[in-house]
């Protein structure tokens, strides 16, 4: 691991920081419970709206304050969603609050919060959305959801697509024709639609876990033949490289020697793909939870953080930090892309 | 003797545009245990394939028409693709002639190596036979970290010998193993495999187009002209007395006999297309010694001695074969 990162270090400068920053962001997903300052669903109504806590060191009489504090807010008019700081009230940040409420995961109990303010004070990072949650405790946890859907989706439809293409591509002949055909019928429909068509099918109230799971499963479905195809065609041209025929000579067989020594050839490309197809499964999920299929309130989700955003013209001027979720998927997309470019460096031993 | 290959009769054609191309015409070729087999010929005799056919694995739109493979006594002609995978690196070792690209560029040459190792041993023991297989070949121990691209053609070749003599095979294929390098690293490769084949009491069939390197350490040569063994027997008496005229023709051709300002001999004419072949001998446009038979008839195993040949210069053996 120490290695990679020299050589990714080495490699491209922007992928390494990409790596950290992208690591950063799961850490964060992580620990969500540790680090948010309130949990996902607590709503403060008389706060809709309310603009991003900005951090003081300095008071208002140029007194130095060692712990960073804010100021308090003050609610102007409640249904225009007015506030002003209250200049008169300051409220000095804790770190390492106990919060005797707070689970770890929903499960086991941990009680403490990274960094809080006094009950009656309120630190918005980003802000809060129209219920009166932090936004920034909400891009925490829609993280899990968001960070996780890409990867596990990937592992999927790339484990399928890797073998499928290996294997046609390798064997060739009527199994090669009967699979192809079949990437071709799911290529024939697109993406976007054949996604919402998958999710029409099943059922609407299902319980948050089991719509996560359900959504991977039908981005993974729809991602793995288009990688199949390509690594097919890689593979028809890899077998026919003479270390193949060595390895034949060995007397490996045909299942180890696609593992071993084909698909491992096909990897300057297939990394590549890999770390290009995550934010496609970060903005599929978006996609359908802005249409309302995907995670659903009060559980977030980086979409559907964001699908709330947008969905009314009044709160994208009056709060813009609504959009802060989509700055996020626009990191995490960016991040992932140079990580690719990177690795595709680093798995290419010609280059070392 | 006990013989630890034995090909009978093997007939081997191409599927070419719908059309049937014969190009092992009949070989017969045995080895012995701890003999070293020589197979000399033109590029496009059917060298390489006759090599390819002792583990059964032929390119793609080629096929076994006729004959039988007998190795340790059983014709894996009949074996299936799995028993196939068993005699595969254990029995048989092959070393290939381009040894770049017979290695896999994205694994470590330790890690290639290892993987040849059959039977079931942990990673350290691995590990230790690998390593103690390098010294064998006169590779050093960091050679195992390395990629291919980070080794010479020598090494290379180093590295694929100790990948088929890793499990102690009894028969060694070294299909054209100096073909790509240059002339002095195949000189020590050579002279490795001479002290390999003595260490590890191998049997082996050295492919080659240079019949001088056949001299080296063969017993037997067995001379090869498109498709067919035009003359096998003790390298010692064909290279004193040839009796086939290609034999001839390739011992003239070498240029140790030359006097300096000599001008070097070749074969006039190319070796004849498969698709159509002369009627009758088909070394018989490029042959000095030309008969009315050669042109109508194919010439039988004939033996003289321990040696056999096929041409009518020494009786009037006509091959019974559908052409």
């Amino acid at each position: 691991m120490n290695n990679l990162l020299k050589k990714l270090k080495k490699a491209n400068k922007f992928s390494f920081f990409s790596f950290w920053i992208l690591f950063l962001l799961y850490i964060g997903a992580f620990l969500a419970d540790f680090i948010s300052p309130y949990p996902y669903d607590c709503q403060y109504r008389q706060y809709s709206l309310c603009p991003p806590t900005k951090i003081h060191f300095i008071d208002k009489n140029g007194k130095f304050h060692l712990r960073p504090f804010i100021y308090g807010i003050k609610v102007i008019n409640p249904y225009f969603n007015e506030y002003e700081i209250d200049y008169s009230k300051i409220y000095p940040i804790r770190f390492f609050v106990k919060v005797p409420e707070r689970k770890i995961f929903g499960r086991i109990k941990f009680g403490i919060c990274l960094f809080r303010v006094e009950d009656e004070g309120k630190i918005f990072l980003f802000g809060t959305d129209i219920h009166g949650r932090d936004i920034f405790s909400r891009i925490l946890y829609g993280a899990r959801i968001s960070l996780s859907i890409g990867i596990i989706g990937v592992c999927i439809s790339f484990l399928l697509g890797l073998l499928i293409g290996g294997i046609s591509g390798y064997f060739g002949g009527k199994l090669d024709t009967f699979l192809m055909r079949i990437v071709e019928i799911i290529m024939v429909f697109p993406g976007f639609y054949l996604m919402l068509a998958l999710r029409a099918s099943f059922p609407l109230n299902l319980s948050s876990i089991e719509i996560y799971l359900l959504i991977v499963v039908i981005l993974s479905f729809i991602g793995w033949a288009s990688l199949a195809r390509i690594i097919r065609g890689m593979v028809l041209s890899i077998k026919e490289e003479e270390y193949i025929l060595a390895s034949r000579a060995l007397g490996l067989s045909s299942f180890r020697i696609i593992i071993r020594h084909i698909l491992p050839n096909t990897f300057s490309y297939s990394i590549t793909a890999l770390t290009l197809s995550i934010p496609g499964y970060i903005l599929g999920e978006s996609a359908l939870s802005i249409l309302g299929l995907g995670i659903q309130e009060p559980y977030p989700s980086w979409g559907n953080m964001l699908s709330s955003a947008i969905g009314n013209l009044k709160i994208l001027t009056t709060a813009p930090w609504m959009l802060i979720p989509g700055f996020f998927i626009f990191l995490t997309i960016i991040c992932f892309n140079f990580l690719g470019d990177g690795l595709r460096t680093v798995f290419d031993p010609k280059n070392w | 003797m006990e013989k630890i290959l034995e090909i009978k009769n093997l007939i081997v054609s191409f599927k070419i545009r719908e059309k049937k191309v014969k190009i092992l015409r009949g070989v017969d070729l045995s080895i012995e245990k701890n003999e070293v087999v020589s197979l000399a010929g033109e590029s496009g005799s059917g060298k390489t394939l006759t090599g390819l056919s002792v583990i059964k694995l032929l390119p793609k739109n080629a096929f076994f028409e006729n004959g039988e493979i007998y190795i340790d006594g059983e014709n894996i002609l009949e074996f299936s693709e799995i028993e196939m995978e068993k005699i595969r690196g254990e029995k048989i070792g092959m070393i290939f002639q381009e040894p770049s690209s017979y290695l896999n560029p994205v694994y470590t040459v330790g890690n290639q190596v290892e993987e040849a190792i059959k039977g079931k041993i942990n990673k350290k023991e691995k590990k230790e036979k690998v390593i103690q297989i390098f010294k064998e070949v006169g590779l050093k121990e960091n050679v195992y970290f390395k990629y291919p691209h980070q080794l010479s053609g020598g090494m290379q070749q180093r590295v694929l010998i100790s990948i088929a003599l890793i499990n102690n095979p009894y028969l060694l294929i070294a299909d054209e193993v100096t073909t790509a390098l240059d002339v002095t690293t195949a000189i020590q490769i050579i002279e490795l495999l001479k002290n390999l084949i003595n260490k590890f009491k191998l049997s082996v069939l050295f492919i080659t187009h240079d019949i001088s390197l056949a001299k080296i350490f063969s017993h037997k040569i067995a001379v090869m002209y498109s498709g067919e063994i035009v003359e096998i027997g003790p390298i010692q008496k064909i290279f004193e007395n040839p009796l086939h005229p290609y034999t001839e023709n390739l011992i003239s051709c070498l240029p140790e006999k030359y006097k300096k300002g000599d001008k070097l001999k070749t074969i006039p004419g190319n070796i004849p297309d498969f698709e159509n072949l002369p009627s009758g001998c088909s070394f018989h446009p490029r042959c000095y010694y030309k008969k009315e038979i050669c042109l109508t008839n194919q010439p039988g195993k004939t033996q003289i001695e321990e040696r056999f040949v096929r041409c009518f210069k020494y009786g009037n053996i006509v091959e019974n074969r559908k052409s």
